[in-house]
């Protein structure tokens, strides 16, 4: 027998030593018996299964609608949630982003101290209006184009993935689980939408150190503007959900939302060039908003053939349409086949 | 109270229109795993549907675990952990955050959920792979990180559809012995539909059938197995003249060359066929029970049943065979 190899700390590493650590101190040195146990032994996997059970209890219907909207908003930020794709959390930022400029330019118009670039960019009834529902840049470029991207595979990839059996084989009804959704999207859009329309309100009174008086003459029209923006996003998010629930992949939803707000403004503006008439707006989704919206917020109307009502009771009736097909297509959503 | 009986149902029917999917259903499912068994288009979907609350019934009633599948679907689905046969997980997610996401559903608490995840996504093998992307997981991987959302929270009872449904051999002996270590040491129940009897047969103590929206058979394997007994026998010289015999007595016989199946119907089936191989000059070279598998007893019920009738007092007709099985009164069964 060889000795046995001293590993102390302070041992001198040598050649022999690296040697008995990478091949073993006494190969070669086995009994038959030992050689002949270690040809039997059998590979295996180091694996014991064991069931743990668990003694909780589960919270109430609050706390499963909370983990839904959790799960979609906390999506856009962090991993380990709804995997929203990167395009669409860039697009969300950049539109965020650019939704600021006039909040900028206010805190800019402040530190110059230009009247006539107030007037352009500052808090007024126009330019309220104009930070929610103005056709260029807003709704052209960004707005619709967040709603299309984060509608387009809320509902439809359930559908696609079969994870709609994950909702509905747990205690979440059809309700809370569309509810939920349309909730979540609609936030989404708020924080880009009412957000920044927040932020820029309050860079009028930082750049022009408003008062409450002055807060409390507005605030009529800054929450005209909200339930502009309210309105404007129910909408964009209720013809959205819609389509997504009737499709199966992202792209049909995203295109048809643009295709119908895009679209439909088209044909109108073309029929009113055309022929004088006005009428046809009221199957355009954002001149109706817009529409509602002046009224709301008191601006010069660009609609003079018809009333405000119109354009609202057409807004209704598109919504309530979008509703009912979004509520009778997830209530067609199957748990064991889809 | 607990019931004994984690699934009882008396004149479940759903009707679709004129389309009956379920028809008079009496099921009585004791603790334990039971298998779900019928062709495509038997109602194993529909009953599903309806045992978790998510259909209404159109007439019966029917509990789940004590709770009434009319009125408690949200109590069920709480205490029932589903694993669906088809792609139910989100491919761009890991496997950890979809499974947490499952217990959220449920009503967990999200640090909780997580905690549960690991330790579900452990018990199904699949731990070391917890924070990979589903959409680079194999079947196997998709089948246990569905079963493992199924249990997070810990069910009494889980219904698995088709669990070993396109697994290769060594992922389905891994998903038969988790469902067997869920049974026997977890001390849960498992209602699995599944077309691959063998594992049926591997899982379950007992099985339910169902025919055209009827049942067939419900019982345990072994008793239900009663119904196709046979006794197998190796002849030599004389084989033609004893199978005569023997249907002349009165025996139903298969034969394939020198070896025969005899039912074996009477206690002293055994005698009677010595006897008359001794009557004829045939040789018996070997006899034994033949040992019916559940597959041959999903054969032997479809024919007993063919494909027009539609209940159950035509499989289990005799009285001896109703005996054996473990079905309800009603159905002719009783225990003996």
């Amino acid at each position: 027998m060889r000795e046995e190899v001293a590993l102390q700390p302070e041992a001198p590493v040598t050649g022999q030593g690296r040697m008995d650590v990478a091949w073993g101190a006494n190969t070669g040195d086995e009994t038959d018996q030992e050689l002949s146990q270690a040809n039997t032994a059998q590979g295996g996997e180091i694996f014991e299964q064991h069931y743990t059970p668990w003694r909780g209890t589960l919270n109430p219907r609050w706390m499963r609608n909370w983990a839904i909207l959790r799960h979609h908003l906390l999506g856009i930020f962090r991993k380990g949630h709804r995997p929203w794709t990167m395009p669409t959390r860039i697009f969300i930022l950049i539109a965020f982003l650019a939704s600021l400029s006039d909040a900028g330019m206010t805190l800019l118009s402040g530190l110059v101290g230009s009247s006539e670039f107030h007037g352009l960019f500052g808090v007024s009834r126009d330019n309220l209006y104009g930070h929610v529902l103005g056709f260029f840049p807003r709704n052209v470029l960004y707005y619709p184009i967040i709603a299309a991207l984060l509608v387009g595979s809320v509902i439809s990839e359930d559908r696609e993935h079969g994870t709609s059996a994950l909702y509905f084989s747990r205690p979440v009804s059809r309700f809370d689980y569309v509810s939920m959704k349309f909730v979540s999207v609609a936030l989404i859009q708020a924080m880009v939408v009412l957000g920044s329309y927040l932020l820029y309100f309050l860079a009028e009174v930082v750049a022009y150190g408003r008062g409450w008086a002055w807060m409390v003459d507005v605030f009529p029209m800054f929450l005209a503007g909200i339930l502009a923006g309210l309105l404007l996003i129910f909408t964009y998010t209720s013809i959205g959900l819609s389509l997504s629930s009737v499709s199966t992949g992202r792209f049909f939803p995203g295109i048809g939302l643009l295709a119908i707000v895009f679209g439909t403004k088209t044909l109108a503006s073309i029929v009113k060039n055309l022929f004088e008439r006005e009428i046809l707006y009221l199957v355009s989704p954002y001149d109706c908003v817009a529409h509602v919206g002046q009224a709301v917020i008191g601006t010069q109307t660009t609609y003079d053939q018809y009333s405000w009502t119109y354009s609202l009771l057409a807004l209704v009736a598109m919504n309530a349409l979008a509703l009912y097909v979004l509520a009778t297509r997830v209530a067609s959503m199957e748990v064991t086949r889809e | 109270m607990e019931d004994e009986r984690i699934i009882h149902t008396k004149g479940l029917t759903k009707a679709y229109g004129p389309h009956v999917a379920l028809d008079n259903l009496n099921i009585s499912i004791p603790r334990g795993a039971t298998g779900l068994l019928g062709q495509n288009g038997a109602g194993k979907s529909t009953f599903l549907k309806t045992v978790l609350g998510l259909i209404q019934a159109t007439s019966g009633e029917g509990t789940v675990l004590g709770y009434d599948i009319r009125h408690q679907g949200v109590e069920i689905r709480q205490r029932i952990g589903y694993m669906p046969e088809y792609d139910a997980l989100n491919p761009d997610m890991d496997a950890i955050h979809q499974v947490r996401y499952s217990g959220e559903l449920l009503g967990m608490n999200p640090v909780v959920a997580m905690n549960r995840a690991h330790e579900a996504l452990q018990f199904v093998g699949i731990g070391e792979q917890r924070y990979r992307e589903i959409s680079s997981f194999s079947t196997g991987m998709k089948q246990a990180t569905k079963l493992a959302c199924a249990i997070i929270h810990d069910p009494d009872l889980v219904i698995a559809d088709e669990p070993s449904n396109g697994l290769d051999t060594k992922a389905r002996e891994f998903m038969i012995s988790t469902l067997n270590t869920m049974v026997n040491d977890g001390q849960r129940s498992v209602l699995m539909a599944s077309h691959l009897m063998d594992d049926v047969e591997r899982v379950c103590e007992n099985i339910i059938l169902l025919h055209k929206g009827k049942l067939a058979a419900q019982g345990k394997i072994e008793d239900l197995k009663a119904i196709d007994r046979e006794i197998e026998i190796h002849v030599w010289g004389g084989a033609t003249p004893l199978e005569e015999r023997l249907l002349s007595q009165g025996f139903r016989v298969r034969r394939e060359g020198r070896v025969m199946r005899i039912a074996h119907t009477q206690d002293d089936t055994t005698t009677q066929i010595l006897r008359a191989a001794a009557d004829v000059g045939a040789q018996i070279r070997r006899m034994h029970e033949y040992e019916a598998s559940l597959e041959d007893l999903f054969l032997a019920i479809m024919d007993n049943l063919g494909y027009a009738v539609k209940s159950s007092e035509d499989l289990l007709r005799s009285p001896l065979e109703a005996k054996r099985v473990d079905a309800p009164e009603s159905l002719g069964g009783g225990s003996s």
